[in-house]
């Protein structure tokens, strides 16, 4: 066979394409650990600058210092509680409408999958949205990081198309020995759905605990505020704080005080509100492609 | 009509569970969707919060005709419309040509740490993205001066704060978040494709290359219709977020678009029914773009939406 021998455009164009992805990986992984070493490095000496990717005087302190501050503590519970209250919720229901609207015997199917395809397509904005959260009591509440979570439309397709492709016999024979739609619903199609499962739940607990948004113009109330708008907060004073660590930085330095700076408050930060993801999307990657692929090529 | 009715009865009540499945998906999506597009009535009236939608006054179309005469209107369109056109048309051939590069790559070692580290970033939140941006171009020590210090150049740049990088900022922070993630569908078209075309490819004489272009992309042709027709929609609300947290004071001019003024006048400020406005010919816009580009996939390929 002579596709074992490559010509040499061939290798080369091979080489050249495991050194751009190679790049590519690089511009991923040299930035995190810029960051993990900076949340790792004593603040002030942070401030003389030159940390690149490793820390020059190692301590913990940072971290201590975030799991300290009320409002950050704070912070950081409301993110955990919307992600185990909301997500699980909205995965449930996301699976039984999917399920309802996959049985192609239902009718009205057709016309209900119109009216979540329309909303990918077209939506009133920003501001009816925000009249409507506010008529519906949603400021200002917790209940905002959980109820407009439950849905999305592409989730819901999703799921769909992935129940479509189970077959239709197992459904067939449980329906003769009796099981209602509910039944065959919890014992045949989730046991089943695992990957698109897994895939969902992600997808939504990466939304709930990535989202900044609603906390930013939803919510005055600063105990109700998640991890993500508070550090949003601690950037956007970015300049203010620049000037303020600075002097924070000297009087530490003449008197000996705290060491932990704004920034490297603010780089472990960032890495707290990192490492969660970081952690699960692994577990979760091996389901992409059966979850996602099987969802979307065939629509 | 009785006997009708008695079957429409009895269907529902066969189905009884499924609707019910159902029933709190679609008052969700007409709760939180369709009561907001009936919402967009704002934009023609003088919203007063004591009075709600309905009572407030009508103004016709005084908030159009305001957008329309402010002087900044056109920079902002003119934004709005560069920003979706690095988003979705630069952007586009990129993870398609990411997804023939990986699925080139024959050491599975090799190829599965590169899949897992380039989707990494699409599950950073857009502050998280924004954080690591700002600390890596800081400058004298962001890592990128650092870098170009060491090189003797010139490190004291303050990356941000620079009107005339934001561009380039503002799509490669796209291209990093994005690109592995938008590739996994197509890899997975690619993985569909049946071998055995590969093989009479082969038995033709085509080396590689000849495969790629003369079964692998017409091979995932559709898939890149479909992905395209629905990126299009996107062109006037794509990056809010990542506008929105790249602004600063010295690249405004740059990173302002219609979201953002949006959000601003609206969110911020109050002025419900002009946001509303603009909001509304976003929409509009949007869904033209989508219909047109439908129109033209179904011309010119196999594939649309509708």
């Amino acid at each position: 066979m002579n596709s074992f021998k490559l010509s040499i455009t061939e290798k080369l164009v091979r080489i050249t394409i495991y050194f751009i992805i190679s790049i590519f990986i690089a511009t991923i992984i040299l930035p995190f650990i810029h960051i993990i070493a900076l949340s790792l490095n004593e603040g002030i000496d942070t401030s003389k600058g030159g940390i690149a990717l490793w820390p020059r005087v190692f301590t913990l302190k940072n971290y201590e210092e975030v799991f300290k501050d009320p409002y950050l503590l704070n912070s950081f519970k409301i993110s955990i509680l919307r992600v185990i209250i909301g997500t699980p919720l909205s995965v449930f229901l996301t699976a039984m409408a999917a399920f309802a609207l996959k049985s192609k015997i239902l009718p009205g199917r057709k016309f209900f999958t119109l009216i979540i395809l329309f909303t990918m397509l077209f939506s009133g904005g920003i501001i009816p949205y925000y009249i409507l959260l506010k008529s519906l009591k949603l400021l200002n509440n917790f209940l905002v990081y959980i109820i407009p979570f439950f849905y999305s439309g592409w989730n819901t397709l999703l799921m769909r198309t992935f129940f479509s492709s189970i077959p239709k016999s197992l459904e067939d024979s449980a329906m003769i020995d009796g099981a209602n739609y509910f039944k065959i619903f919890l014992s045949i199609y989730l046991p089943l759905s695992k990957p698109i499962i897994s895939v969902i739940a992600l997808f939504n607990g990466v939304t709930q605990w990535n989202d900044w948004f609603s906390g930013t113009f939803f919510v005055s109330q600063k105990s109700l505020h998640p991890l993500q708008t508070v550090l949003r907060a601690m950037l956007m004073s970015a300049e203010a704080m620049r000037k303020k660590m600075f002097i924070t930085g000297f009087a530490a330095l003449f008197g000996g005080r705290a060491t932990v700076t704004s920034e490297s408050l603010k780089m472990a930060t960032i890495m707290i509100a990192t490492i969660p993801i970081v952690c699960i999307y692994p577990f979760v990657q091996k389901y992409f492609v059966k979850g996602i692929m099987i969802g979307s090529i065939k629509e | 009509m009785n006997r009708r009715l008695k079957k429409s009865i009895r269907i529902f009540y066969r189905f009884r569970i499924l609707y019910l499945m159902l029933l709190p998906c679609i008052v969700w999506f007409i709760i939180f969707n369709y009561v907001p597009m009936v919402g967009l009535i704002v934009a023609f009236k003088e919203f007063k919060y004591n009075m709600g939608i309905l009572r407030s006054p009508w103004v016709g179309l005084y908030y159009f005709k305001e957008f329309f005469n402010y002087y900044n209107t056109p920079h902002l369109i003119l934004n709005t419309f560069f920003v979706g056109f690095l988003k979705i048309v630069l952007f586009f051939p990129l993870p398609v040509i990411f997804a023939l590069m990986l699925n080139e790559v024959g050491i599975r070692l090799f190829k599965k740490f590169a899949q897992t580290i380039s989707y990494l970033p699409y599950f950073l939140s857009w502050v998280v993205v924004s954080a690591f941006v700002f600390r890596v171009l800081a400058p004298n020590d962001g890592l990128l001066n650092q870098i170009i210090g060491k090189l003797g150049g010139n490190s004291e740049i303050f990356y941000m704060m620079e009107k005339k990088y934001f561009y380039q900022i503002m799509f490669l922070s796209y291209l990093w978040k994005n690109l592995g993630w938008s590739s996994i569908i197509y890899l997975a078209a690619i993985s569909g494709i049946n071998p055995e075309l590969y093989e009479a490819a082969e038995v033709d004489g085509a080396n590689n290359f000849w495969k790629v272009i003369h079964v692998t992309i017409p091979g995932i042709r559709s898939t890149i219709g479909i992905i395209f027709i629905l990126s299009l929609g996107d062109i006037l609300k794509t990056g809010f977020e990542q506008n929105f947290l790249f602004r600063t004071p010295g690249n405004m001019d740059a990173a302002d678009i219609l979201d953002t003024y949006v959000i601003r006048t609206g969110l911020m400020r109050g002025q419900f029914g002009y946001a509303t406005a603009i909001g509304m010919l976003q929409g509009i816009v949007g869904l033209i773009f989508i219909i047109i580009a439908n129109k033209l996939a179904r011309m010119y390929t196999e594939v649309s939406l509708w």
